[in-house]
């Protein structure tokens, strides 16, 4: 129930003015009286009767009811778009110039670019297309040029409608063509965590995911993606299908023109330079994979893991498995160190021994030889 | 955005999906039917003939069933065949009606089989019989070839045939769904219907009946006077129409008067008084205008002729009566839309001489007079039965095509209503299917009713809430009105010591909720508090006799006194003590042209018991203070 709003402006209080005590009275006594069984104030009052409800509830439940109403019949209509402003260089295009102008910018689909559907390309152009066609602006003010912006509108919806075009001027989109040149390189990275590599990757390899001509395409991911997810992604990316291409940037063949020959010339410049850029970019995208590659921590920690894994399997075959084995062998080795050693010793005693006597005899000798001599003497 | 909207015509689907369902006034003269519109308000609509008011007659010619207008015409030829007023007669024994009046239609007479149920017996042709169709397979007998033409169709018969008051009005029903159906495209599942107010029981169960029998569920009978209130609500005449008011509703059908006093609160209808008159009613003014232009023709042709007929007129003049009576029916509705003359013409009204009149509207007034004062006098009395002063009265609605007359209107309000009561004719919505045009009010008002109806449906808690015996319409109300004193200092000749804001008007239904808003003046330097004290008071009305002027440029010779005119003040006084009384702290005032401001709400729930809880607060998310007023 509504607030009712009083014109009504109440003194300000007296200075004498004390709030009297309740009087304990109630209020008159009441009334029977029959209500009429009609409107939407008896319904009202039903329910709260029926479902035994105080008015703060019963607001509540109206509240609830009128919400599950409304949202059904409230049908998003314009997705979102259209509602860009434009600014001054964007005003000021030139329609001539149209192959130079961001279509997506123009409609104000800045936002969505390649996303965007073709239900929001047409909402957004017939919302830019109310806002300035000329027939508005005539009342503005006198300028001979001001169904520019209305002839860029037309021309960007032209292309953004037909899917073979959207899909030429989508390959040489003017905002990711700068992003390009901004793609992280080698000597950019170095020296940067696993974090700033993935921050510097990530965007980029969505960025391309979107030539691909296979979907879904396979993201970068992150740090701790399992092995086969990482060769996934690099095995997709090597073999990246793009369906990229460069018509867009062609040089007008001159139409007026009526010498063949020259018209051929045209068009077969424009074909190879088609074919140089496909390839460059081929290489562009092989060079974005391959520096990836290079930097990628998660191609270190996988080869780490690979090499550990060898090691432990290296290890493993002489290790635990045959412990009992191993310890046998051990002790038969020490057994059999030890019966060395012990056969060493002895035939050290013995060699020992055996020079003893020796130098025994020698000595023995010696004496009787001196023996001897003196008894000569 | 949705100026963009989609491709497709956006269709409301929430209004689709609910049953379709429309809205009748069925009265015992016309009948006129309400369907939603496609923008979800009522919408009288016109049937095959192009009338919004379709005459409740059906007449028998030949092999042809004519119902409406066309019914009505045949009043002249084929009176014997033509049935109206039928309505009136619905659950009525035989030896219950009235066989007194004049007939200038098919009388009503025993049904020959069933015991005292009257009927009407009307001479039809009936269509023979369609004959067998050609064999295709010729006979093998060797008989002359069979002709390859079918057997045309014998003559119609003529046939009599009894029909009771029950499936007449089914017939009648029937091509009221029909119209409806026709111009909504769709099956028509539910049907509330408007039936006056002193409609019996069995009247109504017998309406009922003749409905379903037509094929179409009644949702719920309303009476004409709920009907008119409920499009008065939902639809208000004018922005100064407060949800809080006292109206009375006249409802001025062609056979009775029927009148209420309503207590309107935010939308709950009850009536303190109601009235119905049988012998009033727009017939009176009929006769009085074909008493008019029959004296006018006689004057200009010679010819006598008196009408209203008697039972003993002449066949002539009842011919005569019924032409006129179907022309002035033209002359009332130009009268009622323009303040120029009313021409009323009809070929040859008797001995074959032609009607040309003419009336402009102060002679349709003065004819009409005599039944203006009589029912402005109901008006008065039942104000007054209904222990009201005429000041009271805050609207006054009427239904019933006669409502459009503005001389009605003028003649009721001179009765001494407040300058300030909201008529349809104040606010302009009486004429050109206005809001409140009291030719369609009923039948909307009904629709409205359906809608709502439609929307609850299958709800079997609330559904028996508006069956005829339900216990829900019965309430307690307040007998006074509670409302907020704010103390002013000065106070010159105010009895109330202050502002007084009128809160829960007395003849509120309980339990009810008012919740107000206001700004407060908090002086020059800031009090940080608002204090009232919640009172029930007592209204009544201070007539004031005032001397007027002497009447100018009046003779000398003539000492006549000067006309002594009431002036009526609404009065409110205190009575005993203040209930209780309430200090709201204000933290977020502001300051305004030297004087602190703020805004201040007040909320009163009144329970079913009389038990009121007050809650006030400063709007900006200031505390709450609670007081409750014990039974």
């Amino acid at each position: 129930m509504a607030t009712i709003h009083l014109p009504i402006v109440p003194p300000p209080l007296p200075q004498n003015w004390s709030a009297p005590p309740d009087s304990g009275k109630s209020i008159s006594p009441l009334v029977e009286r029959k209500l009429f069984p009609v409107g939407p104030a008896y319904l009202a009052h039903v329910r709260r009767k029926v479902h035994d409800l105080t008015f703060e509830a019963h607001d509540k439940h109206e509240e609830e009811r009128n919400r599950g109403g409304s949202s059904s019949d409230e049908i998003i209509d314009d997705l979102g778009v259209g509602d860009e402003e434009e600014d001054e260089v964007l005003l000021s295009l030139d329609p001539k110039e149209w192959k130079k102008q961001d279509h997506y910018a123009v409609l104000g689909l800045s936002h969505l670019r390649y996303k965007a559907t073709n239900d929001q390309i047409k909402i957004a152009h017939r919302k830019k297309v109310l806002k300035h066609h000329p027939d508005k602006k005539a009342t503005i003010a006198g300028e001979t040029n001001d169904d520019a912006f209305f002839k860029c509108i037309q021309k960007a919806m032209d292309v953004l409608t037909n899917p073979e075009r959207r899909r030429q001027f989508d390959s040489v989109d003017p905002y990711y063509l700068s992003l390009e040149e901004d793609d992280p390189t080698a000597a950019q990275m170095k020296g940067k965590d696993s974090n700033a590599f993935f921050k510097a990757f990530g965007p980029v390899f969505e960025r391309e995911a979107r030539f691909s001509k296979v979907k879904p395409v396979p993201l970068l991911g992150s740090v701790d993606a399992p092995k086969e997810e990482v060769e996934g992604f690099y095995n997709f990316w090597y073999n990246f299908d793009s369906w990229r291409s460069f018509e867009y940037l062609d040089k007008e063949i001159n139409e007026g023109s009526d010498n063949r020959d020259d018209k051929r010339y045209t068009e077969k410049k424009n074909k190879t330079e088609r074919a140089r850029r496909k390839r460059e970019d081929i290489a562009r995208l092989r060079g974005i994979v391959d520096t990836c590659l290079g930097l990628d921590p998660r191609i270190k920690r996988i080869k780490q893991e690979e090499k550990e894994a060898r090691d432990a399997k290296k290890r493993g075959k002489a290790g635990t498995p045959q412990s009992q084995k191993a310890k046998e062998e051990e002790e038969k080795k020490r057994a059999e160190e030890e019966a060395k050693k012990k056969e060493e010793e002895e035939k050290v005693a013995r060699e020992q021994a055996k020079k003893d006597k020796a130098a025994a005899a020698n000595a023995a000798k010696k004496a009787r030889r001196a023996a001897r001599a003196a008894a000569d003497q | 955005m949705a100026q963009n909207g989609s491709a497709d015509a956006s269709i409301n689907a929430s209004s689709s999906s609910l049953p379709t369902v429309v809205g009748i006034n069925y009265g015992n003269s016309y009948a006129s039917i309400a369907v939603v519109s496609k923008e979800g308000l009522a919408d009288c609509i016109a049937n095959e003939d192009g009338e919004r008011q379709i005459a409740s007659a059906i007449s028998f010619h030949g092999e042809e069933t004519y119902i409406g207008a066309g019914a009505k015409h045949q009043l002249v030829k084929n009176a014997e065949n033509t049935i109206i007023g039928f309505r009136n007669l619905l659950g009525r024994k035989f030896s219950e009606i009235p066989k007194d009046r004049p007939l200038v239609s098919a009388p009503v007479i025993q049904h020959p089989e069933n015991q005292d149920e009257p009927a009407y017996k009307v001479t039809i042709l009936q269509p023979a019989p369609k004959p067998l169709p050609t064999p295709s397979v010729t006979s093998s007998a060797n008989t002359p070839l069979a002709s390859k033409l079918g057997t045309p169709r014998s003559e119609p018969t003529q046939v009599e045939r009894y029909l009771t008051v029950s499936e007449v009005n089914t017939i009648f029903i029937k091509s009221l769904i029909q119209s409806a159906e026709d111009f909504l495209g769709k099956k028509v599942e539910g049907v509330v219907i408007a039936v006056p107010s002193w409609f019996e029981e069995v009247q109504r169960e017998a309406l009922i009946k003749a409905a379903e029998d037509a094929g179409v569920k009644v949702l719920q009978l309303i009476d004409d006077i709920a009907a008119a209130a409920l499009q008065s609500i939902t639809t208000p005449a004018s922005s100064d129409v407060k949800e809080d008011r006292t109206q009375l509703v006249i409802d001025l059908g062609s056979s009775s008067l029927s009148l209420a006093i309503l207590s309107i609160r935010q939308g709950l209808i009850y009536p303190l008084a109601s009235s119905s008159d049988p012998a009033i009613g727009a017939d009176l003014i009929d006769d009085k205008l074909i008493k008019f232009f029959a004296k006018d023709f006689t004057k200009k042709t010679k010819i006598p002729l008196s009408l209203p007929v008697t039972t003993s007129s002449s066949a002539a003049d009842k011919r005569a009566e019924a032409k006129l009576r179907l022309a002035i029916e033209h002359t009332k509705r130009t009268i009622s839309a323009s303040p120029g003359a009313a021409t009323c013409s009809v070929e040859s009204l008797k001995d074959g001489y032609d009607l040309s009149g003419t009336i402009n509207r102060m002679r349709f007034d003065m004819e009409a007079r005599e039944v203006y004062t009589k029912i402005a006098e109901s008006a008065k009395n039942l104000v007054a039965d209904a222990g009201l002063d005429l000041y009271d009265i805050d609207e006054i609605v009427y239904a019933g095509g006669t409502g459009c007359l503005p001389g009605l209107d003028q003649t009721v309000l001179d009765v001494g209503f407040n300058e300030t009561v909201i008529t349809p004719f104040s606010t302009g919505a009486a004429v050109g299917g206005g809001a409140s045009d009291p030719t369609t009010i009923l039948a909307k008002g009904a629709v409205v009713q359906a809608k709502l109806l439609a929307e609850i449906a299958g709800d079997q808690d609330l559904l028996p809430a508006f069956e005829t015996a339900t216990d829900h319409t019965k309430v307690k109300a307040t007998s006074r009105t509670l409302g907020l004193i704010f103390p002013e200092e000065a106070t010159e000749e105010s009895s109330l010591g202050g502002q007084w804001i009128p809160v829960i008007l007395k003849e509120t239904a309980l339990p009810a909720r008012r919740i107000c808003a206001f700004d407060v003046d908090l002086g020059k330097n800031n009090s940080g508090k608002v204090g009232f004290e919640v009172w029930e008071v007592k209204e009544s009305i201070k007539v004031e006799l005032v001397k007027g002027p002497p009447p100018e440029g009046g003779d000398e010779d003539e000492e006549e006194e000067p006309e002594e005119n009431e002036e009526k003040e609404k009065l409110i006084e205190k009575d005993g003590a203040a209930l209780t009384s309430i200090i709201v702290p204000i933290n977020n005032g502001k300051k305004e042209k030297g004087r602190w401001k703020t805004k201040v709400s007040v909320q009163l729930v009144a329970d079913e018991g009389g038990k009121v809880e007050i809650t006030a607060w400063e709007v900006d998310g200031g505390e709450k203070v609670h007081k409750i007023i014990q039974t």
